[in-house]
């Protein structure tokens, strides 16, 4: 009996220490509860370069079948006009029906793939970041054409392209003469019929534009060159 | 340093072309080139990229800008910053065109018998100083004030608040950060005795649940917004649009609600009624980490001149507050809010589940509020009830408007009751204070004067004769503007204005200054995540232009203050910031050395060891933390954050029969403020070329307005004739409308109320009463 008694009271005393001790966690437990912490650590970067070298290789194909429309071709000039300075967003050319759109598929719709637009008698060309969807924070439509007050502000001239232009030899692949920063995918303006006509390339399907093009000029960081000790600095 | 590396790599570029050419032509004797070698050369020089903060908002974007010849000719942003991750927004990328409009101001002018006559910048600031002391002798020290801005750089507002406060002896010292931020500091002293967020951006990274209050942050945020839409595509959080119009953000959001205007204080109790009643509360982190108090009511609105208030806390405990809760029951609530029950209660669900972190936005819709504290405090009380916050993705945030009210205007304290470290009214602030500023302890006044719509009045009434307005532009800006400016224009006081393009407030100067713009000059911005960044001076500032800085040294040296101003030209800044540092010598404030932000794009305060503290309050991430619990918010004596009880109340003004429409203001996108920069940047123009009034559709229907047709606005202040813009970029809800403020032809500051927030000060840009005709 005595004995029984011992063992029941044993497992009492367990089950009460185990009952604590649960409790004890559980109530620790709670305060993390709704702070699960550190298991997303991922950052999403929004611009590494080049990582959009490859996004319409599926389209380098067709491109390469697609006859030129000579009627309808954009000429680089009319890709600058309408950029602030070369490199800079540029801006809406054509009227936007829905003012309180932040952009996304109405605008996808047309630059996301591209194609010829009857309304406006030309193809939209072609987004190199189509990921970004509040179009309209950097792309604006130009309303008027007047100045609030004018400016003095010089536009620099936009790299120069033709044959030789970025060419370190006779013939040979041209290096990359802008920054590819936003516009990392290079078939979507050098590639199919909104390509302006001066930069557009002879070979879409082949792809990998940068395994024969790479940027030059001041588009990479410098950082001198290694010399290890043994062989003197 | 940035600078010297560029020159290097620009260096080792030329060698590296030069000595490829040598090599191939050695080589292969009948290669052609190109180009003349000289010419390949030339070319290769490219631009030099350097890095600064925006000019504009206050999310604090880091750009890398391209000169060529002295001049900003491109911009991009700038991929290493966590802040922006290389993007901009159409103002950013365009930021530089605004120091080039052809009305810059070059030459300082001086008012004599009504004509402006140019004059030289000695001249025209020994004019300053001279004036200055007339009317210290005449009117004392009281009558000379500062109104500033949070565009000043950390430099500019130093010095001025040194001057001011430490030389001359007076605390009439604002900014139109009063007019912009001043909630929400009121709302982070009351809660956790410490001013500016707990967390950071990276809580983007971190959140499931977005909550938008009264924050149109696809045109106001743009690039964090981004950054919410980014995560959406990677991880599908929920983007909640919480607001009294309808606008671009809405249609981006997951869920647009909208709530009539003033009622978000009984919809942000009725969320914490439905996280109570449900046992959504976290009871540990409540028990160990919080208090409960409940404040004054019945305020007022601070209509009257010389209007006082003064809060008074009295402790309550949580069964109280549970029974304060009680009226607000989602269904009571949906009746006043015209927010339904449903809606309330999803809200209250995305707080309360304990897998989902949550978080806040908010910007001008909570603090120009005439219950803006409170709002803030209520939305502080879903996050502490939760215990969703200091850490990973929980995080409420306050966000800024201006590049650098946080870092000049809330950290050196260019506030009339503030000193760079702590207030007036303290002691032992006082004496840190006057100890750096080597001034005398009695030249600081304990006595707090004016915020800055009680400085404006003082200057219509002539209690205040001088005032010296830097980076800002009040006449445009200021509510029931029309009271405001006749009372600068009265005879007997003398109005320097330091700005870089003619506005609407140089018209009322009596000495224009011309101001070396941003990156025309070195110095800091700190944005909305307590980063504090540097840039260079990339560019000469045009003619006589000077920085703010300078101007306000050679002014101080004027007025016999040449020990206290010091300062060499070359190194001013570096001086000036070392200085400073040292009134945040601690480590819940402490700055990073100028070394260190010159080397990356910002550096997030309090930065102890070398590391920047991203979550505040949180012993995990922060040094500062000493109770030994996960959790210590050390602003307040107690180490506990504070739960407040606070009501709806009615606002000062509401629609009745004859104004029967609510008046909502602000921005745009494409323009920034009171359009003096944006305006001039020809892209920005041709988008948003002037002012408009938003009307609902179903109210242009009866009033047969439709889009372009001339409509006349009239409060009891004002009244203004505007286009009309129906179903446009935004879309107010029935009986209300919405104008921007950025043209200064269409003053809609005439109508506004100059009623404000009785614990910050702050006016309600968001609330008043106007009618609406066709004209």
């Amino acid at each position: 009996m005595k004995k029984r008694l011992g063992i029941i009271s044993l497992f009492t005393l367990l089950f009460v220490v185990f009952i604590a001790i649960w409790d004890y966690s559980y109530r620790t437990g709670l305060e993390g509860a709704a702070t699960p912490e550190g298991e997303n650590d991922y950052v999403s970067v929004v611009m590494p370069s080049e990582k959009g070298v490859f996004r319409r290789g599926r389209y380098a194909l067709d491109y390469a079948r697609m006859p030129i429309d000579e009627n309808h071709q954009r000429s680089l000039r009319d890709y600058y006009k309408n950029r602030a300075f070369p490199g800079g967003p540029p801006t809406i050319p054509h009227p936007v029906s829905d003012a309180r759109s932040m952009g996304g598929k109405d605008c996808l719709q047309c630059h996301e793939n591209g194609g010829f637009v009857p309304k406006w008698n030309a193809y939209a060309p072609v987004t190199p970041h189509p990921e970004l969807l509040s179009c309209r924070q950097c792309h604006v439509v130009q309303k008027v054409q007047t100045l609030f007050r004018a400016t003095n502000f010089k536009k620099i001239p936009a790299p120069a392209v033709g044959a030789g232009a970025n060419s370190a030899l006779r013939g040979s692949p041209p290096g990359i003469p802008h920054r590819i920063q936003m516009r990392e995918n290079c078939l979507a303006c050098h590639a199919g019929p909104s390509a302006p006509r001066e930069i557009r390339t002879s070979h879409p399907q082949r792809i990998n534009c940068m395994q024969c093009h790479v940027p030059n000029k001041e588009l990479t960081a410098d950082i001198g060159i290694f010399k290890g000790k043994r062989y003197g600095g | 340093m940035y600078n010297s590396l560029t020159d290097r790599r620009n260096f080792m570029k030329k060698m590296a072309t030069v000595s490829a050419m040598t090599a191939a032509i050695a080589l292969f004797p009948d290669i052609l080139f190109s180009g003349e070698p000289e010419k390949l050369l030339s070319e290769s020089k490219g631009l030099d990229w350097k890095r600064s903060p925006c000019r504009f908002c206050g999310v604090g974007c880091s750009l890398l800008i391209g000169i060529e010849n002295g001049r900003a000719v491109a911009v991009r942003g700038d991929p290493k910053s966590p802040v922006n991750r290389g993007l901009c927004c159409v103002k950013g990328y365009h930021s530089i065109l605004s120091m080039y409009a052809a009305d810059r101001l070059t030459k300082p002018l001086v008012k004599k018998k009504g004509e402006y006559v140019e004059t030289s910048m000695a001249e025209a600031l020994d004019w300053v100083a001279f004036n200055m002391k007339q009317t210290i002798e005449t009117y004392g020290k009281d009558a000379v004030s500062i109104y500033g801005s949070g565009q000043w750089t950390i430099p500019d507002g130093y010095v001025a608040s040194k001057l001011f406060k430490g030389c001359i002896g007076t605390n009439n010292v604002e900014c139109n950060a009063r007019l912009c931020m001043a909630t929400a500091v009121t709302g982070f002293l009351t809660s956790f005795g410490l001013d500016e967020p707990m967390g950071c951006y990276e809580d983007i990274d971190h959140a499931d649940v977005f909550v938008l209050w009264g924050n149109n942050m696809a045109e106001m945020h743009p690039v964090l917004f981004s950054r919410l839409l980014d995560q959406r595509l990677r991880r599908g959080v929920t983007i909640i649009d919480f607001a009294t119009r309808t606008t671009r953000t809405s249609m981006a959001a997951d869920k647009s609600i909208l709530f009539n205007p003033q009622t978000d204080l009984a919809v942000a109790n009725a969320i914490c009624y439905e996280i109570v009643k449900n046992n959504w509360v976290n009871e540990v982190f409540v028990n160990r980490h919080c208090n409960f108090r409940k404040g004054l009511t019945q305020m007022g609105y601070g209509l009257e001149d010389h209007y006082r208030f003064k809060e008074k806390a009295e402790k309550i405990d949580f069964e109280a507050y549970k029974k304060f809760l009680a009226n607000y029951t989602a269904e009571k609530v949906a009746k006043l809010s015209g927010v339904s029950a449903k809606d309330i209660k999803y809200m209250a669900a995305l707080y309360g589940d304990p897998n989902k972190r949550v978080m806040s936005f908010w910007c001008m819709g909570m603090n120009q509020h005439t219950r803006g504290t409170w709002i803030q405090n209520l939305v502080y009380n879903i996050h502490l009830l939760t215990g969703k916050i200091s850490s990973p993705g929980n995080s409420p945030f306050s966000l800024t408007g201006q590049p650098s009210a946080c870092g000049t205007t809330r950290e050196v304290g260019t506030y009339t009751h503030r000193l760079p470290h702590g207030v007036v009214t303290d002691e032992g602030d006082r004496a840190l204070a006057a100890k750096i500023w080597n001034v005398p302890v009695e030249n600081i006044s304990p006595r707090p004067t004016y915020h800055a719509v009680e400085m404006f009045r003082a200057l219509d009434r002539g209690d205040i004769r001088f005032m010296w307005i830097q980076v800002t532009n009040p006449m445009v800006t200021m509510p029931k503007l029309n009271r405001y400016r006749n009372g600068a224009e009265k005879a007997g006081r003398f109005i320097v204005v330091s700005d870089v393009y003619p506005t609407p407030t140089t018209d009322i100067a009596d000495v224009i200054l011309p101001a070396a713009m941003w990156i025309e000059r070195e110095g800091m911005y700190g944005n909305s995540e307590r980063r504090t960044q540097y840039f260079e001076q990339m560019v000469e500032p045009p003619g006589e232009a000077m920085s703010d800085t300078w101007q306000l040294i050679e002014v101080a040296r004027r007025l016999g203050f040449k020990a206290q101003f010091y300062y060499e030209k070359e190194t001013h800044i570096e001086e000036i910031y070392a200085e400073y540092r040292q009134h945040h010598d601690n480590e819940h404030h402490n700055m990073a050395p100028l070394h260190t932000l010159r080397s990356q794009p910002g550096v997030m305060w309090p930065y102890v060891g070398g590391k920047s503290t991203k979550w505040r309050y949180n012993s995990k991430y922060d040094p500062a933390c000493t109770n030994g619990e996960a959790f210590h918010f050390y602003g307040k004596p107690d180490g506990k954050a504070i739960i407040w009880q606070r009501p709806y109340e009615s606002p000062p003004e509401s629609p009745d029969e004859t104004y029967p429409y609510w008046l909502c203001t602000g921005r745009v996108l494409e323009h920034w403020h009171s359009g003096s920069m944006t305006r001039r940047i020809p892209i920005l123009h041709r988008a948003m070329p002037h002012g408009y009034v938003e009307l609902n559709i179903a109210d242009a229907k009866r009033l047969q307005i439709q889009t372009g047709d001339e409509v006349k606005l009239t409060s009891r202040r004002g009244e203004i004739i505007l286009p009309a813009a129906v179903n446009q970029r935004g879309l107010p809800a029935p009986m209300q409308v919405f104008v921007p403020f950025f043209d200064e032809d269409m003053l809609i500051n005439e109508l506004t109320l100059d009623a404000f927030d009785p614990i910050s000060k702050q006016p309600d840009y968001k609330k008043c009463a106007v009618s609406v005709e066709k004209v």
